[in-house]
Protein backbone atom coordinates (compact mmCIF):
# COMPACT_ATOMS: atom_id res chain seq x y z
CA UNK A 1 0.00 0.00 0.00
CA UNK A 2 2.62 2.60 1.14
CA UNK A 3 5.45 1.93 3.85
CA UNK A 4 4.61 5.51 5.55
CA UNK A 5 0.97 4.32 6.11
CA UNK A 6 1.75 1.15 7.49
CA UNK A 7 4.17 2.63 9.34
CA UNK A 8 2.31 5.29 10.82
CA UNK A 9 -0.34 2.78 12.08
CA UNK A 10 2.33 0.38 13.43
CA UNK A 11 3.82 3.36 15.26
CA UNK A 12 0.96 5.00 16.53
CA UNK A 13 -1.17 1.44 17.74
CA UNK A 14 2.05 0.22 19.25
CA UNK A 15 2.85 2.81 21.62
CA UNK A 16 -0.69 2.75 22.83
CA UNK A 17 -0.70 -1.18 23.28
CA UNK A 18 2.92 -0.86 25.04
CA UNK A 19 1.54 2.18 27.33
CA UNK A 20 -1.74 0.23 28.36
CA UNK A 21 0.68 -3.02 29.02
CA UNK A 22 2.81 -1.44 31.15
CA UNK A 23 -0.08 0.52 33.11
CA UNK A 24 -1.64 -2.70 33.52
CA UNK A 25 1.27 -4.84 35.04
CA UNK A 26 2.08 -1.74 37.05
CA UNK A 27 -1.13 -1.80 38.76
CA UNK A 28 -0.85 -5.58 38.84
CA UNK A 29 2.26 -5.25 40.76
CA UNK A 30 1.08 -2.32 43.08
CA UNK A 31 -1.97 -4.09 43.76
CA UNK A 32 0.11 -7.66 44.75
CA UNK A 33 2.61 -5.60 46.72
CA UNK A 34 -0.40 -4.32 49.04
CA UNK A 35 -2.25 -7.53 49.21
CA UNK A 36 -1.09 -9.93 52.15
CA UNK A 37 -0.42 -12.96 49.59
CA UNK A 38 0.15 -16.85 49.70
CA UNK A 39 4.30 -16.04 50.01
CA UNK A 40 4.07 -13.76 52.61
CA UNK A 41 1.86 -16.05 55.09
CA UNK A 42 4.25 -18.66 54.69
CA UNK A 43 7.38 -16.87 56.09
CA UNK A 44 5.99 -17.71 58.84
CA UNK A 45 6.41 -21.41 60.22
CA UNK A 46 3.23 -22.02 62.73
CA UNK A 47 0.82 -21.08 60.27
CA UNK A 48 2.42 -24.48 58.12
CA UNK A 49 1.70 -24.54 53.96
CA UNK A 50 -0.72 -21.66 52.87
CA UNK A 51 -3.93 -22.09 50.84
CA UNK A 52 -3.41 -20.93 47.12
CA UNK A 53 -5.40 -17.70 47.42
CA UNK A 54 -7.13 -16.60 44.74
CA UNK A 55 -5.66 -13.89 43.05
CA UNK A 56 -7.88 -11.28 42.67
CA UNK A 57 -8.88 -10.46 39.29
CA UNK A 58 -7.64 -6.88 38.09
CA UNK A 59 -10.74 -4.71 37.60
CA UNK A 60 -10.86 -3.26 34.23
CA UNK A 61 -7.97 -4.93 32.55
CA UNK A 62 -7.69 -6.20 29.22
CA UNK A 63 -6.98 -9.65 30.22
CA UNK A 64 -9.68 -9.73 32.55
CA UNK A 65 -12.15 -8.22 30.23
CA UNK A 66 -10.92 -11.32 27.64
CA UNK A 67 -11.35 -13.92 29.64
CA UNK B 1 -23.02 20.48 53.91
CA UNK B 2 -20.02 19.42 52.56
CA UNK B 3 -19.51 20.62 49.20
CA UNK B 4 -16.15 18.80 48.18
CA UNK B 5 -16.67 17.12 45.15
CA UNK B 6 -14.73 14.07 44.19
CA UNK B 7 -14.65 12.40 40.38
CA UNK B 8 -16.83 9.56 40.71
CA UNK B 9 -16.24 6.35 39.57
CA UNK B 10 -12.80 5.89 39.23
CA UNK B 11 -11.78 4.21 42.85
CA UNK B 12 -12.65 0.80 41.93
CA UNK B 13 -10.03 -0.61 43.36
CA UNK B 14 -10.44 -2.65 46.52
CA UNK B 15 -8.74 -2.49 49.90
CA UNK B 16 -6.00 -4.30 50.73
CA UNK B 17 -6.72 -7.50 52.31
CA UNK B 18 -10.46 -7.11 50.78
CA UNK B 19 -11.88 -10.37 49.45
CA UNK B 20 -11.31 -11.47 46.14
CA UNK B 21 -14.57 -10.93 44.55
CA UNK B 22 -14.88 -13.85 42.77
CA UNK B 23 -16.74 -16.29 44.21
CA UNK B 24 -18.70 -14.12 46.27
CA UNK B 25 -22.19 -13.71 45.70
CA UNK B 26 -23.74 -10.25 44.93
CA UNK B 27 -26.44 -9.59 47.08
CA UNK B 28 -24.33 -10.74 49.86
CA UNK B 29 -21.51 -7.68 49.69
CA UNK B 30 -21.40 -4.66 50.79
CA UNK B 31 -23.02 -1.72 48.89
CA UNK B 32 -19.64 -0.35 48.25
CA UNK B 33 -18.10 -3.11 47.12
CA UNK B 34 -20.92 -3.68 45.02
CA UNK B 35 -20.72 -0.41 43.49
CA UNK B 36 -17.22 -1.16 42.92
CA UNK B 37 -17.34 -4.02 40.96
CA UNK B 38 -20.36 -2.02 38.95
CA UNK B 39 -17.60 0.48 38.17
CA UNK B 40 -15.10 -2.57 37.13
CA UNK B 41 -17.65 -3.53 34.57
CA UNK B 42 -18.26 -0.39 32.97
CA UNK B 43 -14.78 0.10 32.30
CA UNK B 44 -14.07 -3.31 31.04
CA UNK B 45 -17.01 -2.71 28.67
CA UNK B 46 -15.29 0.59 27.86
CA UNK B 47 -12.21 -1.32 27.20
CA UNK B 48 -13.95 -4.07 24.80
CA UNK B 49 -15.69 -1.62 23.11
CA UNK B 50 -12.24 0.64 22.25
CA UNK B 51 -11.00 -2.16 21.15
CA UNK B 52 -13.37 -3.64 18.84
CA UNK B 53 -13.33 0.20 17.25
CA UNK B 54 -9.79 0.61 17.04
CA UNK B 55 -9.69 -2.61 15.55
CA UNK B 56 -12.76 -1.32 13.10
CA UNK B 57 -11.11 1.90 12.35
CA UNK B 58 -8.08 0.21 11.15
CA UNK B 59 -10.14 -2.12 9.08
CA UNK B 60 -12.23 0.09 7.66
CA UNK B 61 -9.03 3.31 7.10
CA UNK B 62 -6.71 0.80 5.39
CA UNK B 63 -8.79 -1.60 3.56
CA UNK B 64 -12.47 -0.31 2.73
CA UNK B 65 -11.99 3.36 1.96
CA UNK B 66 -11.10 4.50 -1.22
CA UNK B 67 -8.05 6.51 -1.66
CA UNK B 68 -8.32 10.12 -1.90
CA UNK B 69 -8.36 11.98 -4.76
CA UNK B 70 -5.27 14.02 -3.79
CA UNK B 71 -3.64 12.58 -1.25
CA UNK B 72 -4.21 9.02 -2.50
CA UNK B 73 -3.51 6.12 0.02
CA UNK B 74 -1.81 8.65 2.10
CA UNK B 75 -5.48 10.01 3.37
CA UNK B 76 -5.64 6.88 5.36
CA UNK B 77 -2.92 8.11 7.97
CA UNK B 78 -5.77 10.64 8.50
CA UNK B 79 -7.93 8.02 10.39
CA UNK B 80 -5.55 8.04 12.65
CA UNK B 81 -3.88 11.25 13.30
CA UNK B 82 -6.56 13.46 13.65
CA UNK B 83 -7.85 11.71 16.68
CA UNK B 84 -5.18 11.04 18.42
CA UNK B 85 -4.58 15.24 18.33
CA UNK B 86 -8.49 15.14 19.38
CA UNK B 87 -7.42 12.87 22.48
CA UNK B 88 -4.39 15.22 23.40
CA UNK B 89 -6.71 18.41 23.25
CA UNK B 90 -9.28 16.48 25.85
CA UNK B 91 -6.79 14.96 27.76
CA UNK B 92 -5.37 18.46 28.83
CA UNK B 93 -8.73 20.05 28.89
CA UNK B 94 -9.59 17.65 31.51
CA UNK B 95 -6.36 18.45 33.45
CA UNK B 96 -7.14 22.03 32.92
CA UNK B 97 -10.62 21.34 34.96
CA UNK B 98 -9.32 19.04 37.14
CA UNK B 99 -6.38 21.65 38.48
CA UNK B 100 -9.10 24.50 38.49
CA UNK B 101 -11.40 22.38 40.89
CA UNK B 102 -8.37 21.03 43.03
CA UNK B 103 -7.26 25.27 43.44
CA UNK B 104 -11.12 26.28 43.94
CA UNK B 105 -11.11 25.83 47.79
CA UNK B 106 -14.90 24.72 47.63
CA UNK B 107 -13.92 21.75 45.41
CA UNK B 108 -10.35 20.78 46.56
CA UNK B 109 -9.50 17.24 47.00
CA UNK B 110 -6.08 15.46 46.27
CA UNK B 111 -8.25 13.34 43.87
CA UNK B 112 -8.87 16.43 41.48
CA UNK B 113 -5.04 16.29 41.30
CA UNK B 114 -4.72 12.84 40.81
CA UNK B 115 -7.08 13.25 37.89
CA UNK B 116 -4.99 15.94 36.57
CA UNK B 117 -1.61 14.00 36.95
CA UNK B 118 -3.22 10.92 35.08
CA UNK B 119 -4.76 12.68 31.92
CA UNK B 120 -1.36 14.70 31.97
CA UNK B 121 0.67 11.53 31.23
CA UNK B 122 -1.74 10.02 28.89
CA UNK B 123 -1.81 13.68 27.21
CA UNK B 124 1.74 13.65 26.93
CA UNK B 125 1.57 9.96 25.61
CA UNK B 126 -0.97 11.29 22.33
CA UNK B 127 0.73 14.10 22.11
CA UNK B 128 4.18 12.77 21.28
CA UNK B 129 2.24 10.21 18.93
CA UNK B 130 0.43 13.27 17.54
CA UNK B 131 4.04 14.47 16.49
CA UNK B 132 5.12 11.68 15.25
CA UNK B 133 2.39 10.36 13.07
CA UNK B 134 2.22 13.92 11.46
CA UNK B 135 5.41 14.00 10.58
CA UNK B 136 5.45 10.83 9.31
CA UNK B 137 2.08 12.30 7.03
CA UNK B 138 4.22 15.31 6.39
CA UNK B 139 7.07 13.27 5.14
CA UNK B 140 5.57 12.06 1.59
CA UNK B 141 3.02 15.03 1.40
CA UNK B 142 5.44 18.07 2.17
CA UNK B 143 9.01 16.55 1.29
CA UNK B 144 10.16 16.90 5.20
CA UNK B 145 10.00 15.24 8.57
CA UNK B 146 9.98 18.58 10.41
CA UNK B 147 9.44 22.40 9.49
CA UNK B 148 9.06 25.11 12.06
CA UNK B 149 4.95 25.41 11.24
CA UNK B 150 2.87 27.57 14.05
CA UNK B 151 1.08 24.48 14.45
CA UNK B 152 3.91 21.68 14.21
CA UNK B 153 5.84 23.84 17.24
CA UNK B 154 3.45 25.37 19.11
CA UNK B 155 2.10 21.40 19.74
CA UNK B 156 5.89 20.72 20.12
CA UNK B 157 6.14 23.31 22.74
CA UNK B 158 3.08 21.32 24.56
CA UNK B 159 4.74 18.04 24.47
CA UNK B 160 7.74 19.43 26.62
CA UNK B 161 5.38 22.05 28.50
CA UNK B 162 3.41 18.96 29.94
CA UNK B 163 6.66 16.92 30.10
CA UNK B 164 7.86 19.75 32.49
CA UNK B 165 4.32 19.51 34.22
CA UNK B 166 4.91 15.88 34.94
CA UNK B 167 8.55 16.75 35.92
CA UNK B 168 7.00 19.34 38.68
CA UNK B 169 4.43 16.42 40.35
CA UNK B 170 7.96 14.03 41.37
CA UNK B 171 9.35 16.84 43.13
CA UNK B 172 9.35 15.53 46.63
CA UNK B 173 7.03 17.36 49.31
CA UNK B 174 4.29 17.79 50.91
CA UNK B 175 1.29 15.93 49.12
CA UNK B 176 -1.37 19.13 49.48
CA UNK B 177 1.95 21.51 48.78
CA UNK B 178 2.72 19.30 45.42
CA UNK B 179 -0.84 19.65 44.71
CA UNK B 180 -1.01 23.21 44.64
CA UNK B 181 2.31 23.80 42.52
CA UNK B 182 1.05 20.95 40.22
CA UNK B 183 -2.15 22.51 39.70
CA UNK B 184 -0.75 26.04 39.09
CA UNK B 185 1.66 24.35 36.75
CA UNK B 186 -0.92 22.80 34.87
CA UNK B 187 -2.85 25.92 34.03
CA UNK B 188 0.44 27.48 32.78
CA UNK B 189 1.04 24.45 30.59
CA UNK B 190 -2.96 25.08 29.14
CA UNK B 191 -2.14 28.28 27.94
CA UNK B 192 -0.63 27.13 24.48
CA UNK B 193 -3.64 24.53 24.26
CA UNK B 194 -5.84 27.26 22.11
CA UNK B 195 -2.91 28.83 20.63
CA UNK B 196 -1.83 25.34 19.35
CA UNK B 197 -5.46 24.59 17.89
CA UNK B 198 -5.89 28.15 16.58
CA UNK B 199 -3.06 28.46 14.98
CA UNK B 200 -3.86 27.36 11.64
CA UNK B 201 -6.02 30.22 11.76
CA UNK B 202 -3.90 32.77 13.66
CA UNK B 203 -0.85 32.52 11.39
CA UNK B 204 -0.28 31.98 7.69
CA UNK B 205 0.66 27.83 7.94
CA UNK B 206 1.85 24.96 6.13
CA UNK B 207 -0.59 22.91 8.17
CA UNK B 208 -4.27 22.84 6.80
CA UNK B 209 -7.00 24.15 8.86
CA UNK B 210 -9.51 22.37 9.78
CA UNK B 211 -10.95 21.02 6.65
CA UNK B 212 -13.80 18.68 7.48
CA UNK B 213 -16.66 20.94 7.38
CA UNK B 214 -16.84 24.24 7.41
CA UNK B 215 -19.84 25.33 9.68
CA UNK B 216 -20.01 28.61 8.28
CA UNK B 217 -21.08 27.64 4.65
CA UNK B 218 -22.74 24.82 6.16
CA UNK B 219 -20.22 22.44 3.59
CA UNK B 220 -18.58 19.18 4.41
CA UNK B 221 -15.81 18.05 2.06
CA UNK B 222 -15.82 14.35 3.73
CA UNK B 223 -18.41 11.64 2.43
CA UNK B 224 -19.44 8.38 2.86
CA UNK B 225 -17.48 5.91 4.45
CA UNK B 226 -14.68 8.02 5.03
CA UNK B 227 -16.62 10.29 7.23
CA UNK B 228 -17.73 7.43 8.70
CA UNK B 229 -14.74 6.15 9.53
CA UNK B 230 -13.09 9.42 11.17
CA UNK B 231 -16.03 9.40 13.32
CA UNK B 232 -15.50 5.83 14.29
CA UNK B 233 -11.90 6.61 14.77
CA UNK B 234 -12.72 9.90 16.88
CA UNK B 235 -15.07 7.86 19.32
CA UNK B 236 -12.67 4.70 19.80
CA UNK B 237 -9.68 7.32 19.98
CA UNK B 238 -11.93 9.19 22.88
CA UNK B 239 -12.48 5.54 24.71
CA UNK B 240 -9.08 4.62 24.70
CA UNK B 241 -8.23 7.70 26.78
CA UNK B 242 -10.93 7.06 28.90
CA UNK B 243 -9.54 3.59 29.49
CA UNK B 244 -6.16 4.12 29.94
CA UNK B 245 -7.24 7.36 32.50
CA UNK B 246 -8.89 5.27 34.51
CA UNK B 247 -5.81 2.60 34.80
CA UNK B 248 -3.27 5.77 35.59
CA UNK B 249 -5.64 7.15 38.43
CA UNK B 250 -5.77 3.67 40.10
CA UNK B 251 -1.82 3.79 39.67
CA UNK B 252 -1.95 6.99 41.28
CA UNK B 253 -4.30 5.84 44.31
CA UNK B 254 -2.36 2.42 44.45
CA UNK B 255 1.13 4.22 45.08
CA UNK B 256 -0.24 6.51 47.54
CA UNK B 257 -1.37 3.79 49.68
CA UNK B 258 2.16 2.08 49.09
CA UNK B 259 4.17 4.81 49.95
CA UNK B 260 0.96 5.41 53.14
CA UNK B 261 1.79 1.83 54.11
CA UNK B 262 5.89 1.72 53.82
CA UNK B 263 5.10 5.05 56.27
CA UNK B 264 3.39 3.04 59.03
CA UNK B 265 6.04 0.17 58.78
CA UNK B 266 8.71 2.34 59.23
CA UNK B 267 7.03 3.84 62.41
CA UNK B 268 6.05 0.62 63.46
CA UNK B 269 9.55 -0.47 63.33
CA UNK B 270 10.90 2.79 64.90
CA UNK B 271 8.77 2.68 67.83
CA UNK B 272 9.87 -1.71 68.34
CA UNK B 273 13.27 -0.90 68.35
CA UNK B 274 12.62 1.93 70.96
CA UNK B 275 10.42 -0.41 73.20
CA UNK B 276 13.59 -3.31 72.62
CA UNK B 277 15.15 -2.90 76.56
CA UNK B 278 19.20 -1.38 76.04
CA UNK B 279 21.64 -3.96 77.75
Amino acid sequence: MNGYVESGYVVGLGTLAAYAVTLVARERGARRRLTPTEDSRVDSPEDGPAPAAPVSDEPGSPAAASS
Amino acid sequence: MSLVTTPVGLDSAPPPGAPAESGTSTSARPPAETGRSRSALVLRLVGAVALVGVVATVWLGLWVTPPDQFMGNLVRLLYLHPSIAWVMYVAYGVAFLSSLLYLWPRTRSLRWDKLAGASSEVGVVFTGLTLVTGSIWGRPTWGAWWTWDPLLTTTALLFVLYLGYLAVRRIPGDSEVRARRSAIAALIAFVDVPICYFSVLWWRSLHQAPSVDDPVNGKTYIHGSMAWTLLLSFVSFTLVYVWLLVHRYRLFGLAEREEGEGLALAIEERRAESQVPSR
